[in-house]
């Protein structure tokens, strides 16, 4: 059996919680998140009919990104960056994390920045502009909705095809 | 012959069941009988077919003739209802056991009877079979009767005769503490139940192993989040320090980690183990570090490499109950206590006994605390001069040892109170523990008496269930009577299960679809069902539903059977369609004979005359309901 831990990554209420509840009905409560500063949810997958656990550890932070607990992306064999499309300060702070993550993990890990709430798209500050600068940095995007799930399972697939792959390597 | 007959007009019956085919009762009877016939006359040789001869047999064998012919009819009027009673023996068995347990009740004493003799027969056969189950249930059994003994100290006296028992006996009287405290210590049983192997950095179960009888846990789950909470733990208590989090403590429950840069060994326990324990699962994690560091410096994440770490894991799985220790003695060391008792009480036991005023108030102040409920002294120190020594085992909710002291107007100064932490089986403690641990509801009352912790009046069935789980993991708690605790809606629901069960859907000739008299009735009936799934999801139940199927006496018996199928899948289709999730069973009966036996009037004759009676053609419904356990907790609710 494979199992892959993922960290989700972002700033305060850009919807990595909400996501994976979308991805995955998690079991266990919030209360355990509020204490602990995080959130674990298990999802099995087929990757190329490989079945794989995914392990999702949802980091909680109150205001800020500032005050996740990093300590909890130690051993994660990938990660996802999220942002709220209609903050575009929250872009930034993804970015941020983004090298830290890179920097504490030690090497490159497989990784996907979400570009989230695309259900509100109309109402998005984070401009083509600014993605076409992530493609120049060779970042890899979705745009997503944890609302109406557009998206969600393609980026949670291809993270987990991505790990298989570097595991593989 | 009319078996032929009756077989050709079945074959050109293809409408089924409804369709009168004009045959009487006893049609098939008949064909059966002529099939037995063929088959009997099959080896004799035919007689010569001559006249004269033919007379002269009716003359002379008539009686026998007729004899024989009756012996054939008999015999194939049994095969053919051993045929008829083959066909619907399983249905029938299901559909009866579900409905009372009558069938149980006749076939026990058969079934039981059988198999005592077979076992009586083949010993050898069966202990075969049966000793890979039995060593570990016997295991089972043993632990639990111990874990009972642990919450009944009453059993101690069983121990007095035994040599054990003597040297406690002896014990107590030495250290001067009660027999019951020795026996407690010396009966402390633990239980791991599961042992997970984590990979240090990713938090990712390597392998587990559970305990016998022990219901599964999801692992990956369980050691994400130990794992988070040791890098919690880390992180707000132990900063920058070594300091690593080993033990866990929830109720009876302890979770003992052993922990190395790599990988950590975590066990889930029940009771407190031996001190032993601690230096089994460090040898076991070395041992395991060496023989998979390879596989632990590439892991990514496939635990295919640490399957082989079973037998580690199993030795982890160990079990201690009271009397595990017990060594074989000899002869003469059996009679040294007595000895020793007698040496004791003839010379040193006087000089222990005489005392001087102070000795007394010490020694009642002692005593004050072994009668405090949740303490057990196991240990006091008389010091020459300065405050003696007491070791004092400690529920977490029973009062302060200095309290307890300085309440009944005791100098605590005068002693070193030292603590261990226990889980007190006083039946004060378990009553403080039972209204610390529950939050019980108004309309409810909670008492707790002589180990059963009883609740009556009346609260939702989603706080009974969970309070179940609670009250039956309670340390102390060896019965829960809920008998007077009850949901008031549960009225509601047996009215809505007894109107389903009454209803009755009948159906035209040969149709699944019903009577257009009835398909209101059905309508009604589908949709409080699904009212019924609802609230009986609220109520954090599960039920399932038979539906079964009927038709009328006519018609082939095959094309009943799918008739009386097709009718109980259509109302299932019904209920799945409105986005039922219960689990519907379907039967489909056939048809019914027994709803004809001593019914008046025209549907028993119609039914008589091989006629097809509407009534007949019907579906039924039974409900079950049963507790939702949620995935994991079966074996908590055992
Ligand atoms: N419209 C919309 N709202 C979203 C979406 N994802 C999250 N939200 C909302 O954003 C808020 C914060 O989401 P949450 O998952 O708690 O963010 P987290 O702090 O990153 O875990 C909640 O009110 C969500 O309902 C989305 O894709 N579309
Ligand atoms: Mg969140």
């Amino acid at each position: 059996m494979i199992s892959k831990k993922i960290c989700l990554l972002g700033a305060f209420s850009v919807g990595k919680t909400s996501l994976v509840e979308q991805f995955v009905h998690s079991i266990f409560s919030d209360k355990y998140l509020t204490t602990l500063g995080v959130k674990i949810s298990k999802k099995d997958v087929a990757v190329d009919s490989v079945a794989v656990t995914l392990v999702l550890w949802d980091m909680e932070g109150k205001d800020t990104y500032a005050d996740v607990n990093l300590a909890y992306l130690r051993g994660a064999m990938g990660y996802l960056v999220v942002v709220d499309g209609m903050r575009k300060e929250t872009l930034q702070a993804a970015m941020d994390l983004h090298h830290l993550a890179e920097k504490l993990s030690g090497k490159s890990l497989p990784f996907y920045f979400l570009i989230n709430k695309a259900d509100l798209v109309d109402q998005w500050e984070v401009t083509d502009a600014m993605l076409d600068s992530l493609d120049k940095k060779s970042i890899k995007f979705f745009r997503t909705s944890a609302k109406t799930g557009q998206y969600v399972n393609e980026a949670f697939n291809a993270l987990a095809r991505d790990m298989l792959l570097a595991s593989r390597a | 012959m009319a078996g032929d007959l009756n077989a050709e007009t079945a074959a050109y019956a293809p409408q089924g069941d409804d369709v009168s085919c004009g045959v009487g009762d006893h049609g098939g009877a008949m064909e059966a009988t002529g099939d037995v016939r063929a088959e009997f006359w099959q080896d004799i040789p035919d007689a010569p077919d001559d006249a004269e001869l033919n007379e002269l047999r009716k003359l002379l064998l008539r009686r026998e003739q007729i004899a024989l012919e009756k012996l054939v009819r008999q015999e194939g009027e049994k095969n053919y209802h051993i045929q008829q009673v083959s066909d619907v023996i399983a249905e029938a068995i299901i559909a009866r056991s579900g409905r009372d347990s009558q069938l149980r009740m006749a076939i026990e004493p058969i079934v039981d009877a059988t198999l005592k003799n077979s076992i009586r027969k083949r010993q050898q056969d069966f202990v075969n079979v049966l000793f890979p189950l039995m060593g570990p249930t016997i295991r089972k059994s043993i632990a639990e009767s111990f874990r009972s003994m642990l919450g009944a100290f009453s059993k101690s006296v069983e121990m007095a005769f035994s040599w054990k028992g003597l040297r406690w006996r002896f014990d107590a009287w030495r250290t001067g503490q009660s027999f019951n405290e020795i026996v407690m210590l010396h009966s402390l049983v633990y239980r791991v139940e599961r042992v997970f192997f984590i990979h240090g950095d990713t938090g990712l179960v390597l392998a587990h192993m559970e305990g016998e009888g022990v219901g599964s846990l999801d692992a990956e789950m369980v050691s994400a989040m130990l794992t988070a909470i040791q890098d919690f733990v880390r992180d707000c208590f132990a900063k920058g320090d070594e300091g690593a989090l080993d033990t866990l403590r929830m109720g009876e429950f302890s979770i003992f980690i052993e922990k190395s840069n790599k990988a950590y060994l975590a066990c889930i326990v029940r009771g407190t183990p031996h001190d032993s324990f601690r230096t089994h699962l460090r040898e076991t994690l070395e041992l395991m570090l060496v023989e998979f560091a390879e596989d632990l410096d590439d892991f990514s994440g496939d635990t295919e490499a640490f399957s082989a770490t079973e037998r580690y894991l199993e030795s982890c799985l160990v079990a201690h109950y009271a009397g595990d220790n017990e060594k074989k003695l000899p002869l003469w060391a059996k009679f040294m206590p007595v000895l020793v008792v007698l040496l004791l009480c003839g010379g040193t036991g006087y000089y222990w006994y005489t005392t001087d005023r102070f000795n007394t108030t010490m020694r009642e102040a002692v005593q004050t605390l072994r009668l405090e409920p949740g303490l057990v002294v196991s240990h006091v120190e008389r010091q020459k001069s300065g405050p003696w020594k007491v070791l004092a085992l400690k529920d977490a909710l029973a009062r302060l040892p200095e309290d307890v002291l300085r309440r009944a107007g005791f100098d605590p100064s005068l002693f070193e109170i030292q603590t261990i932490p226990y889980l007190s089986y006083d039946a004060s403690i378990v009553t403080k523990r039972a209204s610390t641990g529950i939050d019980v509801p108004d309309g409810v009352e909670m008492t707790f008496d002589k180990g059963t912790l009883s609740f009556r009046g009346t609260a939702t069935m989603a706080w009974i269930l969970e309070t179940r789980e609670k009250a039956r993991s309670l340390a102390g708690v060896e019965h829960v009577d809920m008998r007077d605790l009850r949901d008031p809606r549960m009225g509601e629901i047996a009215e809505m299960v007894r109107k389903i069960e009454s209803v009755r859907v009948e159906f035209p000739v040969n149709k699944d679809v019903p009577v257009p008299e009835d398909t209101e009735k059905l309508q009604k009936t589908v949709d409080m069902l699904a009212v019924l799934e609802k609230r009986v999801k609220e109520m954090g139940m599960v039920m399932t539903l038979t539906i079964y199927g009927h038709a009328d006496a006519t018609g082939t018996e095959k094309r009943n059977y799918e008739i009386s199928q097709a009718r109980a899948r259509t109302v299932a289709a019904m209920l799945y369609a409105r986005g039922s999730s219960m689990p519907i069973a379907m039967y489909g009966m056939g048809a019914d004979h027994a709803s004809g036996d001593g019914g008046a009037g025209s549907a028993s004759a119609d039914r008589k005359a091989g006629g097809s009676v509407q009534a007949d053609r019907r579906i039924e419904f039974r409900v079950y309901l049963a507790r939702a356990v949620p995935a994991g907790t079966e074996a908590l609710l055992q």
